[in-house]
């Protein structure tokens, strides 16, 4: 429900179904009935926010609770919040309608960097003052969690806590605390150095920076009792977890139009730029019955007719035949469409891809990141071109004729034959479809390649490098087009100016708050959406605080140097990471964790390959 | 292979859902009603299913037509039950019969318009108004299809309209031409009215209470 003086503007803006609540699903308890409301809000548009299924278990978790009561909120479009702003109207709640400030908990997801000036946009829309010290009543407590809170430095000024690793169990732990001290009247203080007391909760607050002249930073001191290693949550057994089995159905078509469930979180496979498979190891498997339970009783619930498998590396999964084999009847005969994304080239099954293409046809993709074996060794991308092109061979005698390829530009030790090499790859795989005998007749193939920009992120073991300039990368895109001779080729290409900010504030430290709130209150917001970036401000915010960009993009750390987030602890070790980063430098690669424990430190988290590992050595 | 119609009414939140996201909607709650559809047998298989007479994105909806075949037998009683107890609030069905008429018979339909203006004497004056701009038999405005911008004559396309003030309320209740050869949005009608009376509404609620063919006939 929206606030009564909404409802004569709502015709006035674009997809008013956004903004009014009353979706399938939503649950809706009223403000009396609970002693704790948490606004979970996602700090970007409805369609994008309502695709992100991080929201949905938590959503979902929160409400099973009868002492709370979990709404969504989500950034108003430019538009509606002109009209917001202009008439006065805070910032409310989808379900209840009630405004944000008066929640208890104001949580905010946080998937990338660039949705930092939403969050300040979304705070002041709500009424409240940005930075946490101007907030001194112990409610709203304000919170984030998601990737970018293992280092969420760039933003601690703002935030009141920040919850570190898997949310469900210590989003639980801290409403029961916020329970207790909101109704013995604690002061916010008391309650900050409480909950830092909970494992996987970091309040940014209790932690003094200093920093040495050169700017790197010379200390990281807690204050009080506050722990000197703030250490993730890790849910060991996904089985016994909280998984939705219903959920808000939007009215209006969302980004990603269908229903999902995850299969396992982390990755065995150690892919050096990757921070989603560092951060979330050990990688802990669904089982293949419960996963289709949930897959059939969530279809059941909201009605959709596609179903995506989510993980980093579905093909990875070890109950991927046994799952699809007793599920596709299933879906086949309910006409549901069933997905799987982040197939890996070299164990991509072909029977199951052909029992897969039975109900509609999706896209196939596949990302060998790049584009010679010398670069996909430096990465630790594990797959040859020989398997990337065996796997097309596959795909085209199974009837597609077109793939997509997913590279990366701007990686560590690259060198122009490595960007000629990706388009080497992408004529290979155009020559290995003419090759192939069994090709759909009287068809052309289109090969589509994508380069996103690297980003060197925490808790990888290319943190310590630098990143590409955006001059730089402009110049590797150019040598890819000229490089791209067949027309059967087509590339597509991401502005490097994105990546540049997000490189700056995926390392960056607290001088960066008065940054982003400079840059916020001039005017930017949506910085990921390309036709609301405003970089010439962004620029313009970093001069006016004495604070060099670059410094935090392009500049080669040292394995010494005091990281700004080196007092949260990730699983994975900095030694672990130095000695991948030295391997990468060499060109050796590491095995996955199901070949060989590679000793990352994950292990002490408990749980799924880690145990498998000790049970065979046993 | 059955064809029925259903008939549903729209109103509450789902007033701002539009016609595309009814089409997915209405498809997602056949789904968890479990009612057999027919599946189009093409290369994306879609279910079959045509809303007679798109309803704007705003509009209310007393008794709006669908088109849906089944592959198997169920009863009329039985589609609608399960269906209501699938929808979102906001959407329910009223009746699920054989289709009788063509949906190329549809030539007008009935809204009722309530409007909110900022007092007693703009409502007075707006009614005045606007049965003096109808009666005048020329309303020009500017209308968006698909082949572009073209002025028109609404006037053309009311086929009767009645206005009256209420406190600070106007009460319209037109009839306006509706279907494939001619059709009048309410919601067009009623800005244009605005802009030639120069007297500002400040809320609009609009509901097409029914649908008709030739001669004022329900359509069926």
């Amino acid at each position: 429900m929206y606030p009564e003086k909404l409802e004569k503007h709502l015709l006035k803006v674009q997809k008013p179904g956004r903004y009014t609540g009353g979706e399938l699903g939503s649950i809706v308890k009223s403000k009396d009935s609970v002693d704790i409301s948490y606004a979970f809000c996602f700090p970007d548009t409805y369609e994008i926010g309502m695709s992100h299924l991080g929201m949905k278990i938590l959503y979902s978790l929160v409400n099973s609770r009868e002492d709370a009561r979990c709404e969504r909120v989500f950034a108003p479009d430019v538009d509606m919040e002109e009209i917001m702003r202009r008439e006065g109207i805070p910032l409310y709640a989808l379900e209840s309608g009630d405004y944000v400030k008066d929640f208890d908990i104001v949580g905010f997801t946080m998937q990338y960097e660039l949705s930092y000036t939403n969050v300040l946009n979304m705070l002041s829309l709500s009424g409240l003052p940005v930075r946490s010290k101007d907030r001194p009543s112990l409610t709203p407590v304000v919170i984030a969690g998601g990737a970018c809170v293992c280092n969420f430095e760039p933003m601690a000024e703002f935030v009141d806590l920040t919850l570190i690793g898997d949310g469900e169990e210590v989003t639980m732990e801290l409403i029961d605390l916020l329970k207790e001290c909101k109704a013995s009247g604690k002061s916010k203080a008391e309650f900050l150095e409480r909950a830092a007391q909970i494992p996987g909760v970091y309040a940014p607050s209790l932690y003094d920076v200093s920093y040495n002249d050169d700017g790197t930073i010379s200390a990281v001191t807690p204050k009080g009792n506050a722990p000197a290693k703030v250490v993730k949550r890790n849910v060991a057994d996904l089985d016994s977890m909280f998984a939705p089995e219903s959920f808000v159905v939007p009215f209006i078509e969302t980004v990603f139009d269908r229903t999902s469930v995850e299969i396992f979180r982390g990755c065995i496979r150690g892919c050096r730029f990757c921070q989603a498979g560092f951060i979330s190891r050990p990688l802990r498997e669904k089982s293949p019955e419960e996963v289709k339970r949930q897959c059939e009783a969530i279809c059941n619930s909201t009605g959709y007719d596609e179903i995506s498998l989510c993980s980093l590396s579905t093909s990875d999964y070890r109950g991927l035949e046994p799952l699809l084999t007793s599920m596709l009847p299933w879906a086949n005969e309910n006409e549901i469409n069933v997905a799987l994304p982040s197939l890996r080239a070299d164990n991509f099954p072909k029977e199951l891809m052909e029992q897969l293409n039975t109900v509609r046809r999706s896209g196939l993709t596949f990302a060998p990141e790049a584009g010679t074996q010398r670069l996909r060794d430096v990465i630790n991308k594990n797959i040859t071109e020989e398997e990337v092109l065996s796997a097309c061979a596959r795909a085209f005698e199974g009837g597609w004729s077109a793939v997509k390829l997913y590279f990366m530009i701007g990686l560590p030790t690259e060198t122009p034959e490595d960007i000629e090499g990706i388009a080497n790859l992408a004529q290979a795989v155009v020559e290995e479809y003419y090759r192939c005998e069994n090709k759909p007749k009287g068809k052309g193939v289109n090969v589509s390649i994508s380069v996103a920009s690297f980003v060197p992120k925490p808790f990888t073991p290319f943190q310590w490098e630098p990143q590409n300039t955006p001059d730089e990368l402009i110049e590797k895109q150019d040598l890819l087009m000229k490089s791209v001779k067949s027309r059967k080729i087509t590339v597509s290409r991401h502005v490097p100016r994105t990546s540049f900010l997000e490189g700056v504030f995926a390392r960056g430290d607290r001088k960066l708050c008065d940054v982003i709130e400079t840059a916020w209150k001039n005017g930017c917001k949506f910085d990921s959406w390309e036709e609301h970036l405003n970089f010439d401000v962004w620029m313009e915010s970093f001069r006016q605080h004495g604070i060099d960009p670059y410094f935090y993009s392009a500049r080669k750390r040292s394995f010494d140097e005091i990281l700004p987030y080196d007092h949260i602890d990730m699983g994975v070790t900095k030694e672990f990471l130095m000695r991948e980063n030295e391997k990468a430098h060499e060109g050796i690669t590491t095995p996955s964790c199901r070949e060989k424990c590679s000793g990352c430190g994950a292990a002490r988290l408990n749980g799924g390959v880690c145990n498998e590992m000790r049970k065979t050595v046993v | 292979m059955k064809c029925v119609r259903l008939w549903y009414k729209k109103s509450g939140l789902a007033v701002f859902t539009s016609h595309l996201d009814m089409n997915r909607c209405f498809t997602r709650a056949v789904r968890r009603a479990d009612i057999p559809l027919w599946y189009t047998e093409g290369f994306n298989p879609h279910p079959y299913m045509t809303f007679l007479l798109p309803l704007p994105l705003g509009t209310a909806g007393e008794r709006e037509p669908i088109d849906i075949r089944l592959t198997d037998d169920i009863s009329n009683g039985e589609i609608k039950a399960r269906l209501n107890a699938a929808l979102p609030d906001g959407l329910s069905i009223t009746d699920v019969a054989e289709p009788k008429d063509k949906a190329d018979k549809i030539a007008s339909a009935l809204y009722e318009i309530s409007l909110e203006l900022a007092g007693e004497e703009e409502a007075e004056a707006f009614a005045k108004k606007a049965d003096e701009i109808v009666s005048s038999g020329e309303l020009n405005a500017e209308k968006k299809s698909k082949k572009g911008i073209k002025a028109v004559n609404l006037c053309e396309m009311i086929l009767r309209f009645e206005a009256a003030a209420n406190g600070k309320t106007v009460g319209i209740s037109a009839v306006l031409a509706s279907g494939n050869s001619s059709n009048l949005a309410a919601a067009l009608l009623i800005d244009s009215l605005e802009k030639k009376s120069e007297i500002e509404i400040q809320k609009t609620r609009i509901t097409r209470k029914e649908i008709y063919k030739e001669n004022f006939e329900p359509f069926e």
